[in-house]
Formats: structure tokens, sequence, C-alpha cells
């Protein structure tokens, strides 16, 4: 049937579409379009500047010299031994976003990344100090543990909101406090945990089943950043070159098209929460296996919600999260410089806070502004096309 | 929506002669030179009433804007005159709605001069335009569910008559002024669509409008709800207000207009009286040439059964807990190469019935077998996969991914099916591929493959639409007015293609609340009501009117029967005799002629619809049957 | 769109990359100086938490005005990571600041790791026994303080239920609870103790003033009418919630919270204090590098050398004196021996 194209004849109505229309589709695609380029470096350009501008103001407001401050940063930053620790920040960070992001395609808002990976990371770490096999065996079945106990936790979100409507926010939201209920429910003296001065762990993993590390010269890279890496491209492979990416973003971005189109909406929504949790699972691995070796009542809290921010920095494209992690790992390293040289640390989340801003409002302008010139082409091209054949027809008339 | 005409002289002539003779006047020029109007606009706004009776109510000069999607409108002329009903007729997609927002201050024109009452102003908002006594009746009712009719009327306009008793006074009196028949004190949600439309009417009236603008205000009205509309309009114009009246149905526009402005393309093409011109020729003037016919001409019906629906009954729970029956033992069967088009007022569970057959709703009973398979528990995507094609009538919801590239709308649907993937992994090249043969197999006029759905126009979007669902070689096309919103060329052209696709053995589930549109397609038909199929017809054998009061839920059975013995329409000669029939019946169905000064056309009132020479059977053949 | 993104990405991660390499071999650590002072670094709350770390500051306070030394303060961030601690830490012993003081138990790791790499520059940290040669560990006997304010509680309570709110429930703070609960129970048999914590492991529970003042509330609203807050800088709430309701007591922790200013509002319900004297252990362990005799190894600060002891400011305890005078010298004498860990 497709094999017939419109007979041009039947149209008559429609003037002959006309040979530039043609060969239109070819377009664009010739050369690189430095406009859409230019448009796309210029939302992270327009944040960064509204970002240093502001947080300049509040630096003048305190009677503080921004320059100076700024210079610190950089200095400080750019060292070697800073570098290694960002990098290091940058891991659970970056595994933190792209569960979160996971969610965002689909527009699931998963808060609770924070506590599906504290819980993942707790079961984990006591799996993980209960047994003894070769490290090449127990450090893929702690990481399986992991995912599976952060799988878990966000599928019940999931669930919930497949057959119960309960909103997902509402549900991570008190599935982080259940999780860090549970958690202090555990983690106590004789039930998952032994005592150590005034901190209480899990008993601690066996040298084996500690992960490789990145000698450098100095401290050591934490080896995560390979699996982290990884995790980065399945991710992009799985969103964009998958069906199941496909159907994913399909519900992202109209759930009545995806219904209609045949994405079973209700299962798409557990798998991704599944998906989701699994990679909050592997936020506490960096920690448990190449730090902490044990989930104490030190262990890092609060990456999820840093995951959120930098999902939204990087417009949940890995490369970009993988940046925004970098840049708040960055910014976390050198702000605690900027405490030694007299200036207020809080600056630091302020900061943060007003990247994530600015980068939220530039983008959704850049986008308002691409679609509309892009709008505003279609229909000129149309309309200089209707124009035209509104004068042959006039002549037409009133021949 | 359908006048039947009493039989009149045949018309000859062509659009050609049309704006060539001397005794339609196109007229275009304002009765007076531009500055003249810039002068006098210094005097306050209420001189509506004491304005020169010479000055029209509304001049637009020049008007020109670029807007994004659709076509632009451009040097658009229009004089509206005092105590007239005016017409604005254009096809779909022809600027009529955009220029009426330029004209009430939603839109600022780039170019051109709006002058009210003689006086050359500027609109920054609606306000403005309330201001300048303009009013507008949107085709979407703007109207809270929740609230009284009075609570409606003075919601935004506590102002001039306070909320209590004077305005409900007020209310009465322009109610009773125009014959309105308008309650305050009934909640809205309780009135029908009629009635809410006199609401929005008195709404505007309320703030002193004394010039209506009415944006397709019969879209959504049975044939009788036109005729009492006719009646409130006229009644207007006999108070001395001006109607601006927006529509693409001539009949209408033939039978209530004084004056008739027609657009096609952005811009006036020519301004005519109503008793100096036909519907054909105003058809034309419309379209620029010929019209397409929706018409099919021979059968193709086999006797293999595509699609079999028996039983299906579905309910549907509100959402204040009432469980309601929406689909009720609806038993048909599609044989390929048919085209079973459903005809019912909206609402009446089409739109369940399309989401059953597709799987997206679960029937509470009934079977739904495809091609000797049954398909009742299968999931959407499986019936795609089995050959189901779509074309949702809400394409922005169910067919497009909005903010997607054509590409990945391409996919959206058949993500599971070649050329979009092998394997589980999507073959992105071949769609884009692919995409571009759609584009131009189908006319899609875009500029390339990347640029986003949203930023097509609505004809072009739904072009891309049915050549994605043709592309997958469907048993089952599913349309739901599949030309609904889409130009003119489009509409042919997608008519055309499921024509060419029934010629080789496709089955046609065809929704469409276009008469004309149902009754030239089908080769079988059946009314919907309240979520039962009522009747069938004969699409040979019905005329609109029939089906239109056959919807109402006035007839049921097999309708038509009193035509005279038709043959059914496979073994029916090729066109002549099918209007034949249709004229005959038409005449006997008698329902309220009203006011048709002429026009011999049978039945339709749409332009699609508009009796035209179809390629394959050139000449009138309504008006020569007439 | 997006692939435009991928285009400024890559471009973005090269350049980063650039940076990397060019700066490779330059390490932060590698500039300092000499002699600057006492660096010290807060727990979370900061120095101005009415409790815990304000007591420490009150050490190098007292060290400057009686040895002339200098002070670097610094303050954790909620959520840390061992990283930042670290961090801190390294910073302050590079800088040339000695001694360098964790205060709160949150340091005992990072503590130990930095002392490592700084053996010449003394380390001091509190609440936790850290390993390490240069490490000054300074831990005190709050069960034992908490005893008596456990005493004092039991005897001036007229509904006969007394209330505990801790901040974080960890080892530190459950010896908090122990003590005040063996206290009140030796004291009055029939006495109900309800011991309540603000968050299970989340150090927020120490500065979270309006967690605690609600579960502050609650408690009263149940009739408890004597409450011992062990939680920071959220023991304010606590007080503020307390001193809203006639007849009802606070107790608070770490320093003399009659006596602070920014309690001066509340005082007058805020029975007593089970004061830890950190800046004692803190301005000794000053004292003692200034005098080229680091202090290192455990110091434990207990009941009987005063390391920890109950506030009279305000009077409201001297009718008991008697009473926890002698639950004093049993503690002190060894013949009651207080539980570190809470019975459940």
């Amino acid at each position: 049937m497709s094999t017939a194209p419109p007979a041009s004849g039947a149209s008559g109505p429609a003037p002959a579409p006309g040979a530039p229309e043609r060969q239109a589709p070819r377009g664009p695609r010739s050369a690189i379009d430095w406009g859409r380029v230019g448009l796309g470096l210029a939302a992270p350009l327009l944040a960064i500047v509204a970002a240093l501008v502001i947080t300049s103001l509040i630096f003048l407001s305190t009677g503080d010299d921004p320059f100076r401050a700024f210079a610190v940063m950089a200095d400080y930053g750019v060292k070697s031994d800073s570098q290694i620790v960002i990098v290091n920040k940058a891991v659970p960070y970056f595994l933190s976003a792209l569960a979160v992001a996971i969610g965002f395609r689909m527009n699931l808002f998963n808060i609770g990344v924070d506590g599906q990976y504290r819980i993942a990371a707790f079961f984990a770490a006591a799996v993980g100090g209960a047994l003894a096999l070769p490290g090449i065996v127990q450090i893929p079945v702690i990481m399986i543990v992991a995912m599976m106990v952060g799988a878990v936790w966000a599928g019940i979100a999931g669930l919930l909101k497949t057959t119960r409507g309960v909103s997902e926010v509402i549900s991570t939201i008190m599935l982080n406090a259940i999780a860090a209920a549970v958690i202090g429910y555990f983690l106590q003296d004789g039930r998952l945990a032994v005592r150590d001065g005034n901190i209480i762990h899990t008993e601690p993993i066996p040298e084996s089943a500690h992960f490789f590390e990145i000698p450098t010269g100095q401290a050591p890279v934490n080896g995560f950043l390979v699996v982290a890496v990884v995790v980065g491209v399945l991710y992009w492979f799985l969103l964009n070159r998958t069906r199941f990416g496909f159907d994913l973003r399909t519900v992202g971005r109209s759930e009545s098209a995806a219904h209609a189109g045949g994405v079973g909406v209700g299962r798409m929504v557990v798998t991704s929460m599944l998906l989701s949790g699994a990679v909050a699972g592997l936020v506490g691995m960096p920690t448990l296996l190449g730090e902490s070796y044990n989930y104490g009542t030190d262990f890092p809290a609060g990456i999820g919600f840093t995951g959120i921010a930098i999902a939204l920095l990087g417009r949940n494209h890995p490369v970009g999260m993988a940046l925004g992690a970098l840049l708040w790992g960055f910014l976390e390293r050198t702000g605690g410089r900027l405490e030694f040289e007299g200036y207020a640390q809080e600056i630091v989340g302020v900061m943060q806070g007003v990247i994530v801003l600015c980068v939220v409002v530039a983008y959704e302008l850049v986008r308002r502004y691409g679609l509309r010139t892009q709008q505003r082409k279609v229909g000129e091209r149309l309309a200089a096309e209707a124009r035209n054949n509104g004068k042959t027809e006039k002549a037409e008339v009133s021949a | 929506m359908l006048y039947p005409r009493p039989p009149g002289p045949m018309i000859a002539s062509g659009p050609t002669d049309l704006a060539r003779s001397p005794s339609r006047p196109v007229s275009r020029p304002a009765p007076f030179p531009r500055g003249e109007c810039a002068i006098k606009a210094s005097s306050s706004s209420s001189r509506a009433d004491r304005a020169p009776a010479g000055a029209p109510a509304v001049e637009l000069h020049g008007i020109t804007k670029r807007f994004p999607g659709v076509v632009a409108n451009h040097d658009i002329d229009i004089t509206v005159h005092r105590g007239t009903v005016h017409a604005l007729v254009g096809e779909n997609g022809a600027g009529k709605s955009t220029l009426m927002k330029i004209l009430y201050g939603m839109q600022k024109p780039d170019e051109g001069t709006i002058t009210v009452d003689g006086e050359q102003v500027s609109f920054a908002g609606p306000g403005d335009a309330i201001a300048r006594g303009i009013g507008m009746v949107h085709q979407h009712f703007m109207l809270a569910d929740n609230l009284t009719v009075l609570e409606n009327v003075v919601l935004g306009a506590e102002k001039r008559h306070g909320i209590a008793g004077r305005a409900r006074a007020r209310i009465r009196e322009i109610s009773d002024a125009y014959g309105l028949a308008v309650r305050p004190d009934v909640l809205v949600e309780e009135l029908g669509v009629a009635d809410r439309q006199r609401v929005e009417i008195l709404k505007v009236l309320y703030r002193g409008a004394r010039t209506l603008i009415l944006d397709e205000p019969t879209a959504v009205l049975v044939p009788q709800e036109v005729d009492a509309l006719f009646d409130n309009l006229r009644e207007l114009k006999a108070e001395g207000l001006t109607v601006i009246f927006i529509s693409h149905k001539l009949g209408e526009v033939l039978s209530v207009a004084d004056d008739i402005t027609v657009i096609r393309r952005g811009t006036t093409v020519g301004a005519v009286k109503p008793d100096g011109v036909t519907r054909k020729e105003l058809a034309e003037l419309m379209v620029g040439s010929e019209l397409p016919s929706p018409e099919t001409r021979e059968s193709t019906v086999t006797e293999v059964p595509a699609l079999t629906v028996e039983g299906l009954s579905l309910t549907a729970t509100d959402p204040d807990g009432v469980v309601r029956t929406v689909l009720d033992g609806v038993t048909f069967t599609i044989h390929q190469g048919e085209v079973l088009g459903i005809a019912g007022v909206e609402g009446n569970g089409q739109a369940e019935l399309v989401e059953a057959v597709m799987g997206m709703r679960t029937p509470d009973g009934g079977t739904v077998v495809l091609d000797g398979e049954d398909i009742t528990t299968a999931p959407t995507r499986r019936r795609r996969e089995n050959g189901i094609g779509y074309i949702p009538e809400d394409r922005h919801r169910h067919g497009l991914l909005l903010e997607a590239p054509l590409w990945e709308n391409r996919i959206l649907g058949h993500v599971t099916e070649p050329p979009n993937s092998r394997r589980g992994l999507l073959d992105i090249k071949s769609a884009r591929a692919d995409t571009r043969r759609i584009v131009q197999e189908y006319d899609v006029r875009t500029p390339g493959i990347e640029v986003t759905a949203a930023s097509l126009s609505g004809g072009n979007q739904q072009k891309l639409i049915v050549g994605r669902e043709m592309s997958h070689h469907p048993k089952l096309l599913i349309a739901a007015h599949p030309t609904r919103g889409v130009d003119v060329g489009a509409q042919a052209q997608i008519w055309d293609q499921i024509r060419t696709a029934r010629r080789e053995g496709l089955a046609v589930l065809l929704i469409s609340a276009d008469l004309d549109e149902l009754i030239g397609l089908s080769d079988t038909l059946r009314v919907m009501f309240r979520g039962r199929l009522v009747a069938d017809a004969d699409p040979a054998a019905i005329t609109p009117e029939e089906l239109g009061s056959a919807m109402t839920g006035a007839a049921g059975g097999h309708l038509g029967t009193d035509a005279p013995a038709t043959p059914p329409m496979s073994q029916a000669p090729p066109a002549p005799g099918v209007p034949a029939a249709r004229a005959a019946s038409g005449a006997g169905a008698g329902a309220a002629p009203a006011a048709s000064p002429e026009g011999p056309a049978a039945a339709t009132d749409d332009p699609a619809g508009a009796p035209a020479p179809g390629p394959a059977a050139p000449g009138n053949r309504r008006e020569g049957d007439a | 769109m997006r692939r435009v993104t991928k285009i400024a990405a890559a471009g973005m991660a090269s350049a980063a990359l650039i940076l990397t390499t060019a700066a490779c071999g330059e390490s932060s650590t590698e500039s300092g100086g000499k002699e600057k002072g006492v660096g010290l670094a807060f727990d979370v709350g900061g120095r101005d938490d009415h409790s815990f770390n304000e007591s420490a500051a009150r050490g190098v306070d007292k060290a400057k005005d009686e040895l002339g030394v200098e002070a670097k303060l610094m303050t954790a961030k909620n959520n840390e990571t061992e990283a930042d601690r670290e961090q801190r830490l390294s910073s302050l012993a590079e800088a040339g600041y000695n001694p360098v003081i964790g205060v709160g138990f949150s340091y005992g790791k990072s503590i130990e790791k930095v002392a490592k790499q700084f053996p010449d520059t003394t380390f001091g940290v509190v609440d936790s026994v850290s390993e390490g040669k240069n490490v000054d560990s300074m831990v005190f006997s709050e069960h034992e303080g908490s005893y008596l304010a456990g005493v004092a509680a039991a005897l001036k309570s007229k509904s006969g239920k007394v209330g505990f709110i801790g901040g974080v429930n960890n080892a530190l703070i459950q010896k908090f609870e122990a003590g005040f609960v063996q206290g009140a129970k030796d004291t009055k048999k029939d006495i109900e103790v309800v011991p309540e914590y603000l968050y299970p492991n989340n150090d927020k529970g120490f500065n979270d003033p309006g967690a605690a003042k609600a579960k502050a509330k609650g408690m009263l609203d149940r009739g408890i009418d004597v409450i011992y807050t062990a939680a920071g800088q959220s023991g304010a709430g606590s007080i503020e919630a307390v001193a809203a309701k006639k007849g009802a007591w606070a107790i608070g922790v770490d320093s003399d919270q009659y006596q602070q200013p920014g309690l001066a509002k509340y005082k007058d319900a805020i029975l007593t204090s089970v004061v830890k004297n950190v800046d004692v252990a803190v301005f000794d362990l000053i004292k003692s590098v200034k005098d080229g005799k680091p202090l290192t190894g455990v110091n434990a600060y207990t009941l009987k050398e005063d390391g920890v002891s109950l506030a009279t400011s305000g009077g409201f305890i001297d009718d008991l004196r008697k009473e926890i005078d002698a639950a004093k010298e049993k503690i002190a004498g060894g013949e009651i021996t207080v539980d570190e860990q809470p019975k459940r």
C-alpha cells in the first residue's frame, strides 16, 4: 500500500508543492549547523556566567572580594591532590545522578535515591562482612546485593504508583525515612553491627573484597571510577539505542502517546524504578568497597539529593552529568579551602544552588527560544510559499 | 450544518467569472481614506453608539501576521458594517482564527491597521478590545462548570453590575432582549452545549459588546441547535449589533450572513454578498481550485472479515464514582476492502470503541477478532504488530511526541517493527531514511526530519501520521477524524490514501464528525448513540439530514429505506446514481429547511464535502440532479 | 538539541582534561608555614551551638588569653564524607597549626589518618579514641554526669515522668541516656523514664532545633515534666519548648546552658546542665604543646576528676545538693558503676 505515493493529480487544491520542498529533507544534515551548536553552548555558558555574577554579588554584599575567592578556588582546585579528591567525590555523585536521570527521562521524580543507596549499601556491607569468598566472587556478590536491595526499595514506590496511584514523590520520601529507620534498627551492637568506640558499623568486609585502586603519584583514585564510566555508557546506550530506551523516553515525553503507541505505561514505571533503584544501589559502593569497608554511623548520607541536582545540571545526559559531578566535587573541595581562607563556607552551598537554578532557567529559556525559532522558520517557509501561491491565484481570479 | 435546499437553477459559472462579474461586488476599499480615520480617532470609546451611520463597525486593512507553524496572515482587508452578520469563511488553517485573535487583541499584527467605528485602534490585549465593544465567543467554551450561569457571567466583570440582584436583572434583560432564554441560577454543568453557547454570548453582551466574534459556533451543535443559534443572531442584528461569524460551512454562511469575506491561505480573496453567489462558487473561491470529494467510487468490499467485534461492552467510572456504560453490546464486522463509518454525536462512545479495539481500554465483555485471531486480551503493541494502524482523534495527545524530531515520531508506535529496530536495538539510520521517504511520498512540508513535530502545521503532522501508519501495511486502519483540523490539500491526500489502501484490501474503521466524509468514504454506515450501535445505513441511500437525526437518537434500525430502491453501493454505477438517491431522500426528509434562499446543493456545508467534480466523474453531479 | 549538547559536552570534557594534565604534579600540600597556633575543627553546629563545640571554643579562648596563642577555627557541614574531614584537618596541619584538634568523634578516623601524614604535629580528638603516637584522645564520662542529672530529674519531677532526647542514636549519646536512666531509677524506683532520639543515624540530629522542639512538646503533652536533651545545637529547641510550659524543667548538656547569652530568655527553665569540661581538656592540650610536653594517648575526664559535672547556676538544684553529692561520692568511690549502654 505504501508503495503508492499519493497521486499528485488527486491533490488538486494543494498547488504543486514545488521543487524546494522536495529537496528540503536533505537540508540541515549536509553541514554542521552552527546556529544550533551555538544554541547548545548558549545554555551552559549563560548559566555559568549568571551563577558567577550572582555569587559575586553575594560576596560583595558580605564585603568580601569575589575575585580573590574565585582565584583561591581555581588555584586550589587544579592542584593534583585536589583533582584526585574531586574525581573520587564525583564517582558516587555521577552514579547517583544516573539513578535519578533514569527516572527523569520518563517523568518520574525518584527522590528516594538517597534511601535506596543507603539501605543497599547497608545490606551489601552486612553480607560482605559475613562472607569470606575470593574477591573475584565476593565483590560481584556485594554489588549484586546492593543493586537488588536498591531495586526492591525503589520498586516498592513503582508498584505503589501503578497499583494504588501513589505519587512516587511522596512514596520515595517516605521510603527514605523508612530506610533510615530500618538501618537504625539493624545498625546496633549485637544485631548486624559491631561497636567501635563511638561509631557502630557492620563487620568489615575482608581485604580480598576491597576494590582495586588506580595508583597515582599521591593518593589513589577509586577504582570504581571504571564502573561509573561503564554504567554511564550503558545508560546512554540503553536509552538512546534500544527499543526499551525508546519506550522509556516516549513515556517521559507523552504518556498518552506512549499508551496509544503500545507501551505498557504501568510496567514501564515499575521497570524504570527498578533500574533506577539498581543504579542507586551502586552509589554507596565506591565508599564501601574502596574507602570505609563497612557501613557505619559515619557512612555518607545525602548523595541521593546531590544526584538530583547533578541530573538537572547535566540535563540527564551522561556527559553532562559527569561534568556536573566533577563540578560538584570541585566546589566542595574548594569550598573547604574558602573557609580556610576566611570566607563563609556556606557560600559553596549558595553557589551550588545558584548554578542549578541558573542552569534550569537557562536551558528552559534556550529551549523555548530554539522551539520558537524553529517554528518560525518552518512557518516562514510555508508562508512564503503560500504568498507565492496566493499571488498566482489572485492573479487568476482577477484575470 | 445541514440544510436541504429547494431545487434551483443549475449554476454554470466558475470561480473565474465570480470576481469579474459586476453583480458580485468584491468590495475592499474603505469608505474614506485612511488619514481621515486617524484624525477622527480622538473621541471616547462610547462613540460606538453615536458613530456616523456610514462608518463601518470594524475595518481591517493590510493586516499581516507572521505566525509560527501555520499559514500567516498577509494583506488582509475586511470591512464589517454595523448591524450585519458578516461571515468570514475559509478552509481550516486559512488563518481565520488568527485574524480574529488579532481583532480581539490576543495577537498583535505585524503590519496593518484596525479601525473600530471609524477610529484607528491598537489593542494591547482582549481588555482593550472589550473596552471598544468587541467581544469574542470562543470555539471552546470558557465556563466554569461548578459555578452558576450568573456567577460565570459576572466573573471578571463584577464592576459592571455587581454580583447579585442587579447583575441578575441585567442578565434577564439581555436574555429577553435577544431571546437567549438563559436562566441565571442554573449550574453550568447542567447545561447542554447549545445553552452553554448562549451563556457565552450573553457573557460577551453583558460586558457591553456591540460587535460579537463567533469562532466556528456551529461546530459543536446539531442541526436543530444551529437553527436556534441563527435565530439568536438575527435578533442581535435587529437590535443593531454586529456579528462576525467564522465558519467553513458554506450552507450556514449563505443562510445567515449579510456579507461574506473569503480567506484563502492567509489572505482575503474576495468579498461577496450571499444572494450573489452560489455555494459552489463560494467553495471554489475558498479553496482556489476545484474541490476534492471524499466519495469512493467503486466498491472493493470482499467477503473476508478483517475485524469482527462482538458484544463489546465497557463501563467507566466517573470522577464522582458513578459507573456509566459507555459501550453496550457493540457488534460489527469489517471486511477486507471495506470502510465502516461510525456516525454519532461526539461523546457517544466512539472514542471508547476505538480505544477498546486498540487495546487501550479493557472491555468488560465481548470479543475482538482481527484477521481470524482473537485479540481481545492482546496488549496494544501486539495489536499494532498484528496489523492495526491508528490515526488518533487527538494527534497531539495520542499520535505524536511534539518535542521530538520527526524521525523519532516515525518510530512512535512501531518501535518493534522494521525498519525502526532490529533485535531490541533501534535502527536509527533506517528509521531516518524511512522518515525521509515518508516526508517525500506523503508530501509532509518540512525543512527536514530533525525539526520537532510541534513546528509543523496540523495538516503536515497528520500527513506524517498517516504515512507512518500506512508504512506498516496495516490490515485494519482505525481512522478517527482523520481530516479534522487539516487543510483541504492534505484532506484530499488523506482521503486518497485511504481509498488506495482500501482498494488493496485494507479494512477501515472510520469515525468522523464530518458527515460528508463519512457518507462519501464509507461502504457501510453505523450510527452510534449512547454506547450502542442503534442504526445502520447504506451510504448510497442516506442523506446527512437523516444521519443527523439518527445521531440524536431519533431514528433506529435501517435508515434510508424510504428512498427508492437503490442498488447497494457495490453494484451501483459510478457517481451519478448516488447523488440521485441522496437528493431524493434529502428532499423527503424535510428537516427544517429554514432560510435557504438559493442553491440546489443537497446536503453539505463543509467545503470538503461540497459538491464538486471528482477526478473520476467530472461534472456538477448534485446540482445536475436537482 | 541532544546532538548539540553532545558536541558541547565533548568540548568541555576535553578542556577539563587539558587542565588536568597541565596541573599535574603540583600538590596543594606542598606549601605551608610553621607554628601558627591552634587549629580547631568543630563538629556540625559550629562554634555557637551553645553546647559541645562552644565548650571547646571556650578552651581555645582561654588559651588565647592566658598563653597568647593564635587560633584558627573551622566547622563541619552536614553530610560530610571522610575526605572532607581529612581535608579540613590536613589543611590546618599543613598551614602550620599545632595542635590540631578535632571536636567530636566523627573526626576519630580522619585524625588517625592525618596524624600519620604530619608526625610533627600534635593532634587532639574529643570523644574518640584514636590511634597514633602524636594523638591526644580526650574522652569524657558523660554517663557519670548524666547519672547525676537523672538523680536531679527524679527528685524534681512532680508527675513521676521524665524524658531524655538524644540527637542521634549513636553510641556516644547512648552513654548519656544510660547514665540518666540509671540515675533516675536508682533515686526513685517507680519513676518513668522516656528516652527518645531525633534521628536514628543522621548527624543532622545535632543541629535541628526544630525537631528537638517538636519532640519536647510531644513529651510535655504526655505529662513529662523534666527533659534532658543531649543533642548539641538541637538542645536549644527542646529548652525553648520546655520554657514555654510552666512547671517543667529542662536539663542542658555539655556547657552550662544557664549561663549562655543565647538561651538567656529560657534560663529560668534550665534546671541544671551536665557540663562536659571540653574546655579544660582542650586547654590542657594546648598548654602541653606550648610547654613542649604534648599530651598523647587516651586522657579520660571522669566525674572523679571533674571532667564532667553538674552545673548549679540559677540555684534550682541547691535543695538537692545532699542527694547529688551522695551519688557523686558513690560513683567516685566505685560504689556505683554507671552503665555506658542503655539496658533495653
